[in-house]
């Protein structure tokens, strides 16, 4: 599904990406883990040319991601779903509206893109808070807003960039929750960044750790936290332990 | 960077810039047209439109109403179709606009305007504004007649009329001033002013200094061809001159009725014009004596009485003087001071003849009735002699007659001849022979003569009589009446006020004045060659022109007021790019900035000044700028198009580089914008610029976004 092969990017003397290389099977959930500024999400945001990697390529369901251009590349991020550390929302319209706009924009009729959007709010639990704007919602609710802006277009790839850690404690389970349940009843392909290590063995079918904008370790949640084979797998392993 | 305008966005920006423009220039425009038509009504009210009004008459703001009920009577009697308008008081004094109707623009009327209005009640003068005019100010008076019959010979002109110092040419038309005023420009040209001034003191006889300016003038070799004259004369005008020449015989006049103050002053004193002395001695009640040095001659010194009054007496008054300090402290002994008052004696002098003139006319009267005595006496002694000399013949008769009868004797003839014989012959002997002699001698008396000697003085007591001595006394005592009622102090005060006048009118040293026609001359060098020919090192040379053309006051108010509204339009040009840049374009700037900030590769820091993104703000505002700027006919002095396009380019480029402090832009929400597959149009239109900054940019958006 996704195939990513000897990715660079560099912020000046920084290094984000150090030729990474992944792949990701269609409706596998991949966790990627690691300290911050080891390059996670410069890796997911060069999935949808959020962020312009120097050099590498990117394969995403048979199409070369990096050579897209204009309205290919526009069509191609609306096959992705993507979900924002801090939700990204459009703070002057309401949480339906934050939904919808984006498909009534594709051409989608308007009446259609509202029954999409209620469906996607009422999948996240906020449907009743269709009318609300984000200033009128808690961060987990906008989160959830969040997810269901990315879900509603049914993309074939979804992916979440720290999608719980701008919340509250408090706050963060209800969103876990959704992600658990989206993964395990939507079969899309999953590509997560998160700290959560517990919601990792969870959830993921593959866990990836990095480290200084390389890939340092990968495999199954169990083995990767049970025999972690690298310094960042051995750290989370005694994180999951305590 | 041009993807992002690619795919439709261009569109937007186009119909922006466009809108941007069209709207800069009709604001700018707008907002100068509206300001200069504000202060142009205003300034039609108080000056009033173009020709319409001829005549501002300065009128003392108490005596309005009544000259304005003269001024409808003039207009209606004298000008039928008048306009009359009140403008503004300023000062006291009321200004009313007086148009006359076209068929009374003439110039017999224009230069006849005293004639028509200088009995309007209140009037302090006029000023003519009469249109289409050339003004033209200062006109030398030597010249002016000149000047005129040249001007009014123009194309174009109507004539010329006189007003003070000034000459006010009218145009056949308004299209015609411009043509008017160059070629009067070039007929002044022809003319120079050409100043000799000595200093102060030098007493120069300007006729005669004049022509031999002239000569010297005339001998140069290389100025041969210019007309020259000599126009000292004219330089004050003819009332300003008969003004001066009244002030000077007036001063000379209070002079000779001024007490005469010599000073004598004490061995070892010196004193100096301007110095004051307190007098002692006898004085009229009141305040101290004090008289001023007015001038120092050797040993002796004049001076003037400015404070109290000496005794009246027709004699010389010695005081003592002593100096008097400017705070008004007594100092030294200076001296005597000697004061006669003319003023004084001749107003004795004058009742001495009043009183002399009384008694001639009684003396007349006394002196014909004497003549009438004298003749009355005369007829009386001259018939007594005429019957002394019957008698003195009767006797002699008698003699003889006695001498005869004596030789025939009657009786009674005897008896008688014996009575008589006795005592007339002895009173007839004595009275022949005393009578004889004084009869002789009586005889001898030119009594004719006499009377005629009496007719003489009788004609010259009548003569007398005839004159009219009671008119004489009568003009004598007008002329005691008339005699200045005025003290010594005030006639000094005001001897001192005219010399200031005069001090103030008459430019300090004489000065001459020459016309020079022709070729221009340089008065520097001019200088030298008069000082060495008139032998005056002194002498200084200045030029000046024959007149000067003078902006139409009210044309230039409004030249200034269009000036002022290009002015006006140019700020607002920029000033409104400026918004623009920062309400409108900003956003898109920053808009730009954010979308790149995720592209391939680092900016090279030499490379940041050439960032595309500034060389677009530049652009833009260059391009912005510009265009407003001219359609909005801005025109600020030393801003040429280049300078416009510069400061445009500087603007655009500071709006480029201060973009996110300006508009900024949620760079997460255009993230998830483009996350979620929009294109660059429609992340602008739904996400960047509702929320940005109101504006055009804002405005136009409106009716093309959806959400």
């Amino acid at each position: 599904m996704l195939e990513i092969r000897d990715l660079y990017k560099s912020y000046g003397k920084t290094v984000a990406l150090d030729g990474v290389d992944l792949d990701v099977a269609k409706g596998e959930t991949v966790v990627i883990m690691g300290p911050s500024g080891c390059g996670k999400s410069t890796l997911i945001r060069c999935v949808n040319r959020l962020t312009e990697p120097d050099r590498g390529s990117i394969v995403l369901a048979g199409q070369d991601v990096l050579a897209l251009s204009g309205r290919e590349l526009q069509r191609f991020r609306r096959q992705v779903g993507f979900v924002f550390q801090h939700f990204n929302l459009i703070a002057r319209l309401t949480a339906l509206d934050n939904v919808m706009f984006h498909l009534v924009l594709g051409g989608m009729d308007r009446e259609e893109a509202r029954e999409k959007a209620l469906d996607a709010l009422d999948k996240v639990g906020l449907k009743g808070a269709a009318a609300r704007r984000p200033s009128e919602l808690s961060g987990g609710q906008q989160q959830r807003v969040g997810i269901a802006r990315a879900l509603v277009t049914n993309p074939e790839i979804m992916l979440w960039d720290e999608p719980t850690a701008s919340l509250d404690p408090i706050l963060v389970g209800e969103v876990l929750e959704v992600m658990e349940e989206l993964v395990q009843n939507t079969g899309t392909t999953m590509v997560i960044v998160t700290h959560e290590v517990s919601f990792a063995l969870r959830a993921a079918d593959r866990i990836v750790f990095m480290d200084q904008g390389r890939v340092v370790e990968q495999g199954p949640p169990q083995q990767v936290f049970s025999e972690p084979r690298s310094q960042i797998g051995r750290l989370y392993r005694k994180l999951l332990l305590n | 960077m041009l993807d992002f305008f690619r795919d439709g966005f261009y569109k937007d920006l186009a119909l922006l810039l466009a809108i941007t423009v069209l709207f800069g220039a009709v604001f700018s425009q707008g907002i100068a047209w509206a300001i200069d038509a504000y202060f142009g009504d205003t300034l039609d009210q108080m000056i009033g439109g173009y020709g319409e009004y001829d005549l501002i008459l300065h009128i003392r703001a108490e005596a309005k109403e009544a000259a304005w009920r003269e001024l409808q009577r003039i207009g209606e009697q004298s000008f039928p179709g008048y306009k009359l308008n009140e403008t503004l008081t300023i000062a006291g004094q009321a200004n009313v606009f007086f148009g006359l109707p076209p068929e009374y623009r003439t110039k017999e009327v224009l230069e006849s305007i005293t004639s028509y209005f200088g009995a309007v009640p209140g009037l302090n003068g006029y000023t003519l504004m009469v249109q289409p005019s050339v003004l033209i100010r200062g006109v030398h008076p030597g010249v002016r007649e000149e000047l005129r019959e040249q001007i009014e010979a123009l194309p174009g002109v109507r004539f010329a009329v006189k007003d003070g110092n000034n000459l006010v040419v009218l145009a056949q038309g308004e299209d015609q001033l411009p043509q008017v005023q160059e070629a009067i420009e070039g007929i002044l040209d022809q003319y120079q002013i050409l100043e000799l001034r000595f200093p102060m003191g030098f007493a120069v006889d300007t006729q005669e200094v004049g022509d031999r300016a002239l000569e010297v003038l005339r001998a140069q070799e290389k100025l041969t061809g210019n007309r020259y004259l000599n126009v000292t004369s004219a330089q004050y005008g003819e009332d300003l001159d008969a003004f001066l020449k009244t002030l000077v015989e007036m001063r000379d006049f209070l002079g000779s009725y001024a007490s005469k103050v010599r000073i004598a002053p004490a061995a070892g004193t010196a004193l100096a014009v301007g110095e004051r002395l307190v007098l002692d001695g006898a004085v009229q009640a009141g305040q101290e004596l004090i008289v001023e040095v007015t001038g120092v001659f050797g040993d002796l010194a004049e001076g003037m009485i400015i404070q109290g009054s000496p005794v009246q007496s027709t004699d010389k008054v010695v005081h003592t003087g002593y100096r008097l300090s400017a705070d008004g402290e007594r100092g030294e002994y200076v001296g005597e001071v000697e004061i006669e008052n003319e003023r004084y004696r001749l107003a004795y002098a004058v009742e001495e003849s009043l009183r002399l003139l009384a008694e001639l006319e009684e003396l007349a009267v006394q002196a014909s009735a004497a003549v009438d005595n004298a003749e009355a006496v005369l007829t009386t002694f001259q018939e007594a002699l005429m019957q002394l000399e019957v008698l003195q013949v009767q006797m002699r008769q008698l003699n003889e007659g006695i001498a005869q009868s004596e030789g025939k004797p009657s009786g009674e003839q005897f008896l008688l001849t014996l009575l008589l014989n006795g005592l007339f012959q002895t009173l007839a002997q004595s009275v022949l022979s005393s009578g004889e002699e004084s009869l002789d001698s009586l005889e001898n008396l030119d009594i004719e003569e006499m009377r005629r000697s009496l007719d003489g003085i009788s004609t010259q007591i009548a003569n007398v009589q005839e004159i009219n001595v009671a008119a004489i006394m009568e003009q004598i005592g007008f002329v005691r009446d008339t005699l200045p009622d005025l003290s010594d102090a005030e006639i000094g005060q005001s001897i001192r006020l005219i010399n200031t006048y005069l001090g103030g009118q008459v430019i300090p040293g004489e000065r001459v004045q020459l016309l020079i026609q022709g070729q221009k001359l340089n008065e520097k060098e001019l200088e030298k060659l008069f000082q060495k020919e008139l032998d005056h090192p002194y002498l200084h040379t200045y030029s000046t022109s024959a007149g000067m053309v003078s902006p139409d006051a009210r044309g230039e108010i409004f030249r200034i007021l269009k000036e002022v509204r290009s002015i006006v339009a140019g700020l607002l040009a920029i000033i409104f790019t400026l918004i623009v840049l920062v309400l409108d374009h900003a956003t898109i700037f920053s808009t730009l900035k954010q979308l790149r900030a995720g592209k391939k590769g680092a900016v090279r820091p030499w490379l940041r000044w050439a960032d595309p993104l500034l060389l677009m703000g530049g652009i833009l505002g260059s391009a912005l700028l510009s265009s407003i700027y001219h359609l909005a006919r801005g025109q600020i002095p030393f801003f040429t198009p280049a300078v416009i396009a510069v400061l445009g380019f500087a603007l655009g480029v500071l709006v480029a580089v201060l973009c996110e402090r300006f508009s900024p832009v949620d760079s997460m929400e255009l993230m998830a914008a483009q996350a979620l597959g929009l294109s660059h149009v429609q992340i602008m239109r739904e996400v960047v610029i509702p929320p940005s900054r109101p504006g055009l940019l804002n405005l136009l958006n409106r009716f093309r976004q959806q959400f």
